[in-house]
């Protein structure tokens, strides 16, 4: 069993997509295809095999390739893939996806088959010790209306427990995509409101969801998320002056790493790095770099280095 | 001059680039010392050409520069995966992937003459039968053909299909779908998608970092070895300066931060009697050895000493055996809930303790206080006081705070 083989090459996949969906191509399709799918350069590798015949999977006809392999080709699971998916079925947020009765079934279809891991060779040290509840019933069906609301494009009404009152708020949402957390061990809904009046996204935590129900109606195309994200970012990054003392550039480099961002030598000592970010993830990035101390020091922009030397301030009337 | 191909034989030369464009992003070609100019060229070139989308140049004073330019906010896999998909191959190697999965079939086997035979007549392409067998024998270990004895015969059977799971399991592309983000070896579900030719557009993952897909090879390895309770020989690589050592260890647990992005081997060296750590990315092979006798008590010695590991140090900061720290937080009860919520959720088992109106103290004892540090100066700004048997450990915390005050004129 190995990770790196050609089994799973992108090569190997393009020309099973052509295989199965289009047994009969022309050059340009083939081109096209290779060029949306394929690395950069693979149209300059791939097509010369497939004209000359050394990849000898298309006969040609005038213009068109006419695979001489069968439409219904498949590639079963390998035997790391089925490793694969046995150790997930230990995985207790596989309740979330299958009842546990399916969970049996798959585990005695794959009674052969042995997992890569089991949860004690994985240590999270500093992973929150509040995780969601994945073995609670009514988390369970909510996680799944969520989850056949999205498949099927429909809004949904959520119940849901306000985290600073306790109040119960009703709302109906358009559903976009649920978010997992590592470091949280939570899921999160993004979602926008269904009667909104601007494209601003909703981030619902699931555990604190009373109920969830799909509504009959439905939605034709899912809001460009990416674009909203990508637009509630401020114009002006977090400006960050890192120093090579105590190993924080490697060390910052590495936890910052999640982030869009842009780093450039200054001396051989120091590294200044911009870090991209909108409102919500501004208190999370503040404590990140506050975590570094003496060694990392805040430039701009002027909102955020405003709200860091107030906590200094703070600080320092203790 | 040898032709460039975007497709590589080994994934350890290349493990090392991507890494350096990924988390750095600042080298220019003339900081990757120790490298020939046309290795570097090929490898820039090759990042480009499968990563293309996320690479961006950068021109500062100390010259060009090439960086990954990644938003895990913004992604339904990761874009790493690329690269594992870029093994090389014959041209034997592809035509008979298709030929012999084209012409077995699960219910009928055939030995390797006939199958010879038929892809003959089918592709009209002749094979050597041994060039046949050892294909077929290499897809019998990878799990994509069975054999079974017929008599004096082998005979070959493709494996069953994976609709078999996919169509009776509907839910099982959705978890895949999201386990490959949310999970380890990753790399691995996202292959069964491209399998089922399926993608992500649900699941996004907040705090994964996409770097440690690199070390999914040694993570393999590795795991093997904790599995089958094996020690190992680690060859490592210094962070400090490149320098190779060899390690003989018992492997026992992979010790993760979500935070930092740090990714550690936790293992015991049974010659020194220790339990020590080494970072995953500076692991360059792993050797699996003989099983270890005492892998179980060793094991459930290391689940006592958890709750004392604040990282991954199994070592005094300040050649204490033990070390006692107290963090004193002026908390507003009402309004600050959320701050007492986050001691207990990240504090991890510390003692809470109310000690006035408005006023907690969090207590635990640890083996390396020194790890503690960057949580503490989270709470900056509502720090009271912070104590530690450590004394080293108090005044540098101190001594920071004071430095901060000064760069900031505070």
């Amino acid at each position: 069993m190995n990770i790196f083989s050609e089994i799973y090459n992108c090569y190997y996949q393009i020309l099973k997509s052509i295989i199965t969906n289009h047994p009969e191509i022309s050059l340009e399709d083939l081109r096209t295809n290779i060029s949306e799918n394929g690395f950069e350069e693979s149209l300059l590798y791939l097509i010369p095999k497939l004209e000359s015949g050394e990849w000898n999977l298309f006969e040609k006809e005038g213009n068109l390739f006419l695979s001489k392999i069968r439409k219904d080709f498949s590639v079963p699971l390998t035997a790391l893939q089925k490793s694969y998916i046995k150790t997930l079925l230990q995985d207790r947020r596989m309740l979330l996806f299958l009842y546990r009765e399916e969970i049996e079934n798959l585990d005695s279809m794959l009674a052969d088959v042995k997992p890569l891991w089991d949860d004690s060779s994985f240590y999270y040290y500093d992973r929150f010790s509040n995780s969601d509840p994945y073995e609670d019933d009514n988390y369970i069906h909510n996680f799944r209306t969520i989850l056949h609301a999205i498949n099927n494009k429909q809004y949904i009404t959520i119940e849901y427990i306000s985290p600073r009152s306790d109040r119960i708020r009703r709302e109906n949402y358009l559903p976009c995509k649920l978010e997992y957390s590592i470091k949280n061990d939570r899921f999160r809904l993004i979602c926008l409101r269904k009667d909104r009046t601007s494209n601003s996204i909703s981030t619902l935590n699931i555990h604190r969801m009373q109920s969830v129900r799909t509504m009959s109606d439905t939605f034709t195309e899912f809001p460009d998320i990416n674009e909203i994200i990508t637009n509630s970012y401020y114009k002006e990054p977090v400006h960050l002056l890192i120093s090579t003392k105590r190993n924080t550039l490697e060390r910052a480099m590495l936890h910052f790493a999640n982030y869009k961002k842009n780093t450039n030598k200054i001396d051989e000592d120091t590294y200044e790095c911009f870090i991209y970010y909108n409102e919500g993830m501004e208190t999370e990035l503040l404590i990140e770099v506050l975590s570094f101390g003496p060694t990392v020091k805040v430039l701009g922009n002027k909102k955020f280095l405003k709200l860091f030397i107030e906590r200094l301030k703070r600080q320092k009337e203790f | 001059m040898s032709e460039f191909k975007e497709l590589i034989k080994s994934f350890n030369k290349t493990r090392d680039y991507v890494r350096d464009f990924f988390v750095y992003g600042f080298k220019t070609r003339e900081d990757f010392t120790g490298k020939s100019i046309r290795t570097y060229d090929n490898e820039r070139r090759r990042i480009e050409s499968w990563l293309g989308d996320y690479v961006k140049q950068d021109y500062s004073a100390t010259g060009k520069n090439i960086h990954l330019s990644i938003d895990s906010n913004l992604l339904d896999t990761n874009p790493l995966y690329r690269v594992w998909k870029a093994k090389s191959f014959t041209d034997n190697d592809i035509n008979l992937h298709f030929f012999i999965l084209d012409t077995l079939s699960c219910d009928d086997g055939y030995d390797i003459e006939t199958l010879t035979d038929m892809i003959d007549e089918k592709y009209d392409c002749m094979y050597d039968s041994q060039i046949i067998r050892r294909k077929c024998n290499a897809y019998v270990k990878e799990g994509l053909v069975r054999t079974e004895k017929s008599g004096k015969e082998l005979l070959y059977f493709k494996s069953e299909s994976a609709d078999l799971y996919f169509s009776q399991f509907s839910e099982l592309t959705d978890a895949i779908s999201f386990f490959q983000l949310g999970a380890p070896l990753g790399i691995i579900g996202n292959t069964i998608l491209d399998n089922v030719n399926e993608t992500n557009s649900i699941f996004r993952v907040k705090h994964s970092f996409f770097v440690h897909t690199l070390e999914d090879e040694i993570l393999f390895e590795l795991l093997k070895a904790i599995n089958t309770h094996k020690e190992i020989e680690l060859t490592v690589k210094s962070t400090k300066n490149d320098n190779l050592s060899t390690i003989i260890g018992v492997p026992l647990k992979i010790f993760t931060s979500t935070r930092t992005g740090r990714r550690f081997l936790c293992y015991y060296e049974p010659d020194y009697k220790r339990f020590t750590t080494s970072r995953m990315d500076s692991i360059k092979e792993v050797k699996l050895l003989n099983i270890f006798d005492d892998y179980k008590l060793i094991s459930e010695k290391l689940d006592n000493n958890l709750p004392k590991v604040w990282g991954i140090s199994f070592n005094s900061y300040d050649n204490l055996r033990m070390e006692h720290v107290k963090l004193t937080l002026h908390i507003d009860e009402i309004r600050e809930q959320y701050i007492l919520t986050r001691l207990e959720s990240e504090g991890r088992g510390g003692t809470i303790t109310k000690i006035a109106d408005n006023t907690f103290t969090y207590e635990i004892d640890i083996f390396d206080s020194n790890e503690i540090t960057p949580w503490f100066r989270t709470f900056i700004g509502r720090i009271i006081d912070v104590e530690c048997t450590s004394k080293r450990m108090e005044q540098k915390f101190k001594s920071d705070l004071e430095t901060m005050f000064k760069m900031y004129e505070i």
